[in-house]
Parts: C-alpha cells; sequence; structure tokens
C-alpha cells in the first residue's frame, strides 16, 4: 500500500461574498499517495483552482479536512500555514512569479532563507537546482533578461529548494509555447521518475497526458478520476 | 537574518535610486536643519561665554538700588569706604575701584579728539590683561599721587598723535572744569576677536584710555558704584552676598536696598535666553522631520502597494507575518538612516563653513547628534509601521493575483 501525502475529508469550500454564499467545492473527498504524477483538470469555475489554493495551503477549508503529509491543516494559523508552505509545498505558477530585480540564484535561494537555511548551504544548494534545471550559466541573470521557459524553469527550482514533498503546478504552460510546454512537463516526469509528488493543475488535455492520473472538476465536485492504464 | 533583510532593504532601495533621494529628502533637511541651528545656537553661547571671560565673570558693581526713594548723600560711596572694604574683604577681592569714566576732547597742538577716560587702579592689568607695547603701565605712584599720567592703546595713540610709539608725549583735556595737562605713560595693545569686534562695534573716531581713578573721583569723592572682581577661587555668591551685607549695615540699610549686578547673573540671563531661543527654533527644525516621516511613509505605502506581488510570492513561498513586516521596517528604518546620515554631514558641513567663514570655533555637541539619529530612526520605524503592517496583513491569494 502506497503512503498517503494528500487526504481531503468532507472538505467544503464556502465563498461568502455577502449578498449570496457561493459553493466553491462540495464534499471533496480524495486522496493522493507519496510519488504519484496527478493533472486536476477542468473548466474555469469548476473549483479546481479553489481547490489548489486549498492544497496549496493559501487558503482554508470552510469544512472538512485536509490531512498533507499526515498534518491536519485546516485550522492553522496564517504563519503556521506559511511553515508549511515553506517545508511541505513547492510552487509552480502559471506566471512564473520570480521576484523581479533579483538574480535566478536568489530567487532560488528565497525559500532557504525563510527556512534559515545558512548562507553557503542556500547557495551551494541553489547552484546545485539550478544546474539540475539546465541553467547554471545563467544563475546570475534578472527573471526579464530570461525566456518564459528559463523563467519557469528557475521557478521549478525555487519549488525544489526545500525538498518539499509536494509539487505543486497551476498551468504551469498556460504562459508558454509549445516546444517550452513540453520541456517543462518533462522536467516534471523526471521529477516524479526521481520519485517527486507533482501535482498539475492544468485545462490542457495534452499536457495532462503527460501525468499519470486525471482527476476531473466540474461544478465543485470531482466527477471522474482515472490513472493511466485504467482504459478509457 | 538581519542581514539579509537589509541587503534586500538596500536592493529595494537602489531600484528606485531617484525616488529614494527624494523620500529622504525630508529627513535630510530636518536632521540638517535641526543640527545647524542647535550648533550654530552653541555656538553663539559658547561665544558669549568666552566674551563674559574676557570681560571677567568674577566682576560685580555694588549700589543703592535704584527703587530706594530716600537716597541719602551716605548712600554715595567715597574713597575712603573703597580702602576699607578692600581691607575687610582682601583676600576676596582682586580689584576693586569707583568705576568712574568721563568723555572728554583730548587736545594736541594738532588735533583734537574725543576720549573716553576710564578711571582704574594699578593693579587692573591683573584683572585685566593687556600687552605693553611702549614704556610702562599705570603704578601705584600714579594712582595715589593722582598724577596726570594715561595709558592709551595703540589706535587711541595713532589718532591723537599719529604714531604708536606716543610715550612721553602730552595733551590737554578738561576735567570737571579744570584744564589739565596730560603725559602718555605707556601703550598697549589688545587682541580681540573678529566677533568681539562684532560685538563692541569699532568706535575708530573716538580714542580710549585709562587714567588714576584717584583723578576722576576727585575733587568731590563722592561716587555712585563700588565696581570689584572677585578673586577666582571665591564663592562668588557667598561673596557678593557678605560685601552686600557689609556694606548695607555700615551705611544704615538693608541688604534689600542695595542693588548687585554681576557679570554673572548676565551672563547666565544671556545664556538662557539663547539656549530658549535655539530649543525654540530647533523645535520648528523639528517638525520638518516630522513632515520628513509623513513623506517616508507615503512612498512605503506607495511601494507596499507597487509590490503586492512580491509580497503574495514571498508569503507562498513561507514568508510568515513578522519576516514582511521587517523586511519593510527595515526598508523604511534604511531610508530614514540613511537621509540622517546625510542630513547630520550637511548640517556640521554647514555650520563648519559658516565658522570658518567667520573666524569662529563651532560647538557641535555628540548628543544633538546622537538625538537626531536616533530621532530620524524612530521616524522611520514609526513611519514605516503602518505601510509595514499592510503588507504583512497581505492575503497571499489576493497578493498573487494582484496584477
Amino acid at each position: 500500500m502506497a503512503e498517503e501525502l494528500i487526504r481531503l475529508k468532507d472538505l467544503v469550500k464556502i465563498y461568502d461574498t455577502g449578498a449570496l454564499k457561493v459553493l466553491g467545492l462540495k464534499r471533496i473527498n480524495m486522496t493522493i499517495n507519496r510519488g504519484e504524477f496527478v493533472a486536476i483538470m477542468g473548466k474555469s469555475g469548476s473549483g479546481k483552482s479553489t481547490l489548489m489554493n486549498i492544497l496549496g495551503c493559501l487558503d482554508r477549508p470552510s469544512m472538512g479536512h485536509y490531512y498533507l503529509d499526515g498534518i491536519d491543516v485546516a485550522s492553522m494559523t496564517s504563519d503556521e500555514l506559511s511553515e508549511i508552505r515553506n517545508r511541505k509545498i513547492g510552487f509552480v505558477f502559471q506566471s512564473f512569479n520570480l521576484i523581479s530585480r533579483t538574480s535566478a540564484l536568489k530567487n532560488v535561494e528565497l525559500p532557504m532563507t525563510y527556512a534559515k537555511v545558512g548562507k553557503k548551504a542556500r547557495r551551494d544548494r541553489a547552484l546545485k537546482l539550478l544546474d539540475r534545471v539546465g541553467l547554471l550559466a545563467r544563475c546570475e541573470h534578472m527573471p526579464n533578461e530570461m525566456s518564459g521557459g528559463q523563467r519557469q524553469r528557475v521557478a521549478i527550482a525555487r519549488a525544489l529548494a526545500n525538498e518539499p514533498p509536494l509539487i505543486l503546478a497551476d498551468e504551469p504552460t498556460g504562459n508558454l509555447d509549445t516546444a517550452a510546454s513540453e520541456e517543462i512537463m518533462r522536467l516534471f516526469s523526471e521529477l516524479h521518475k526521481e520519485g517527486a509528488t507533482v501535482v498539475v493543475v492544468t485545462h490542457e488535455e495534452n499536457i495532462a497526458e503527460f501525468t499519470d492520473r486525471i482527476i476531473r472538476f466540474q461544478d465543485g465536485q470531482i466527477i471522474s478520476d482515472r490513472r493511466k492504464g485504467d482504459g478509457e | 537574518m538581519l542581514l539579509e533583510n537589509m541587503s534586500m532593504a538596500f536592493s529595494a532601495i537602489r531600484v528606485n535610486k531617484m525616488r529614494s533621494f527624494l523620500t529622504m529628502l525630508g529627513i535630510i533637511i530636518g536632521i540638517g536643519s535641526v543640527i545647524s541651528i542647535v550648533s550654530i545656537g552653541d555656538t553663539m553661547r559658547s561665544l558669549f561665554a568666552d566674551l563674559y571671560k574676557d570681560v571677567g565673570v568674577t566682576q560685580g558693581f555694588l549700589a543703592i538700588g535704584y527703587w530706594v526713594d530716600d537716597v541719602r548723600q551716605s548712600d554715595y560711596f567715597t574713597l575712603d569706604e573703597l580702602e576699607r572694604v578692600k581691607e575687610v574683604f582682601g583676600d576676596q577681592i582682586a580689584y576693586i575701584d569707583s568705576n568712574m569714566s568721563t568723555s572728554a576732547e583730548a587736545i594736541t597742538k594738532e588735533v583734537t579728539v574725543n576720549f573716553d577716560f576710564s578711571g582704574i587702579d594699578y593693579n587692573y592689568i591683573d584683572v585685566q590683561p593687556v600687552e605693553m607695547v611702549y614704556g610702562r603701565y599705570l603704578n601705584e605712584g600714579d594712582i595715589l599721587a593722582r598724577k596726570n599720567n594715561v595709558v592709551m592703546d595703540v589706535d587711541s595713540a595713532r589718532l591723537l598723535f599719529g604714531e604708536e610709539n606716543a610715550v612721553g608725549r602730552t595733551f590737554r583735556t578738561t576735567l570737571f572744569g579744570n584744564v589739565n595737562e596730560f603725559t602718555v605713560v605707556g601703550i598697549y595693545k589688545k587682541e580681540v576677536s573678529a566677533f568681539q569686534k562684532l560685538m563692541m562695534g569699532g568706535q575708530s573716531d573716538r580714542g580710549t584710555a585709562f587714567v588714576p581713578y584717584t583723578l576722576l573721583t576727585w575733587p568731590n569723592d563722592y561716587f555712585y558704584y563700588l565696581h570689584v572682581y572677585a578673586r577666582e577661587d571665591v564663592d562668588l555668591n557667598a561673596f557678593f552676598d557678605q560685601l552686600i551685607a557689609y556694606v548695607a549695615n555700615y551705611k544704615g540699610r538693608e541688604p534689600e536696598d542695595m542693588r548687585m549686578q554681576t557679570a554673572m547673573e548676565e551672563m547666565n540671563s544671556v545664556d538662557t535666553m539663547m539656549g530658549g531661543l535655539s530649543a525654540a527654533v530647533g523645535g520648528i527644525a523639528a517638525i520638518s522631520l516630522l513632515v520628513g516621516g509623513i513623506g517616508i511613509m507615503n512612498i512605503m505605502l506607495v511601494s507596499v502597494t507597487e509590490r503586492t506581488r512580491e509580497i503574495g510570492i514571498r508569503k507562498s513561498l513561507g514568508a510568515k507575518t513578522r519576516d514582511i513586516l521587517i523586511q519593510f521596517l527595515t526598508e523604511s528604518a534604511i531610508l530614514s538612516a540613511c537621509g540622517g546620515i546625510i542630513g547630520i554631514t550637511i548640517g556640521v558641513g554647514l555650520v563648519s563653513i559658516i565658522g570658518a567663514a567667520f573666524g569662529i570655533a563651532v560647538v557641535i555637541k555628540p548628543g544633538v547628534v546622537i538625538l537626531a539619529v536616533s530621532f530620524s530612526a524612530v521616524v522611520g520605524i514609526f513611519f514605516g509601521l503602518y505601510p509595514a503592517s499592510k503588507a504583512a496583513k497581505a492575503d497571499p491569494i489576493d497578493a498573487l493575483r494582484y496584477e
């Protein structure tokens, strides 16, 4: 039996806009094991972004439980959630979200800075990670001096900085051309083969094809959950 | 982590050089003006203190109070009384005279010059040192014998005789209705600072000379003031009290009827006035620091809004509220500290330049500098607090979505 990394139990998210309450997620039950490569799919408004925010500990569920690596994060304070994000989650965003006017190296070092890793260790690891994504030569470059694909690889290196158990990618290829998209997805595949748990939120079928398991969302509910090899 | 924050803050400040400078400008002007104004005030105070030291801080003038209605003949002083006081307080008095002076025309064959004659005792040179360049000072014999001998300064000699070495030259003058011929026995020189000249005014068309005080109190022998210099080591207040009590007692007056004017008192009142003045003006200048602080708050608020996305990214990567708070606080503190340092440089530089221009030794108290720096740091932290807490409280999802 594979080890559980993510378990959602009767998870509900309600958006209270004042005038009316919107159900973002309706009693989600879902488990993702360590080492899985999962795509979460759905149209806009399907609830996949809401789920992504909750999985990323950026937001808290209204009801239910979210166990990440065995810890119930549903009722944590915002600073505790920061700590969890820092240690357990590596984010890759659609718009890269590198800090501008800051070198690739410094960007990769940032999560380790917040984890209070020593200066030397931080630098060594950041260089190793940039080497891993093939950007060692560009470590002193600023984000605006790099192509989209390169920026996204820096973001992936940054996501790996604190060796988090979960890599969470939100439309990671949304701003990239086809070649760069494939490059990024291959990088995720490699990371997955090296044992990382990767969850990709996307609306593109061809991107989802890279993964082993596709969870489809519609109207805040899971409508299908298929593994590769299950047969269509 | 502190160094980390400092380097982050410095790079953020460097990115917007012009804006950062303009932000600092308020603090620069505030600190610069506080330091220069307070230092100019302190410099003036020390100049006045020097001036009084020159005039003689231990001197005092004793007379019957102007508020006494029934002034009697006996309230005036005589030379005998002066001698008695000199005897009784001999171990405390450095110098005593009758404080008499008069203005009269000094006439030679060639010119007539208006002169101010001051009556002095032979040891006046001990309390008001001058450098004798020709001849001698007045001596005890001149005083006791009431000789028509004078000592004058080089400028007066040049004015009256057309030369500095006027020893042995004579002139005529009318004192108390009697025409007398006076002989110059000595010429002195006195160094005065530029500031003293400024304060005293240059009376280039008048001469000044010292004559025996026994001449000016002669023949009627009554005079209004006792002019004393206490010895340096004497407790001034105690001495003056004793003197007042003694004089009042033998004149059949109460000590309250006597008026004692002391240089010390005058100096203190000038000092208090100047201190108050520079504190008041410095206080007004400090208001500009407050304005500078508001400028910092304004820019930090703009900066927080501009960098909302950065804040979101940092939070998603694990920055806690405290991390963001400290980051922005460090930035505003560094802004105002840099402004403070530049302001100090400008303030100190300005005061030094002014001092150099007037040939004055400037007084810049380290306390003022320390106070100004701490104030600017406090301003930076205080006015940075609101923008920083605004940044720290940002919701990561909203912040990440911010364009």
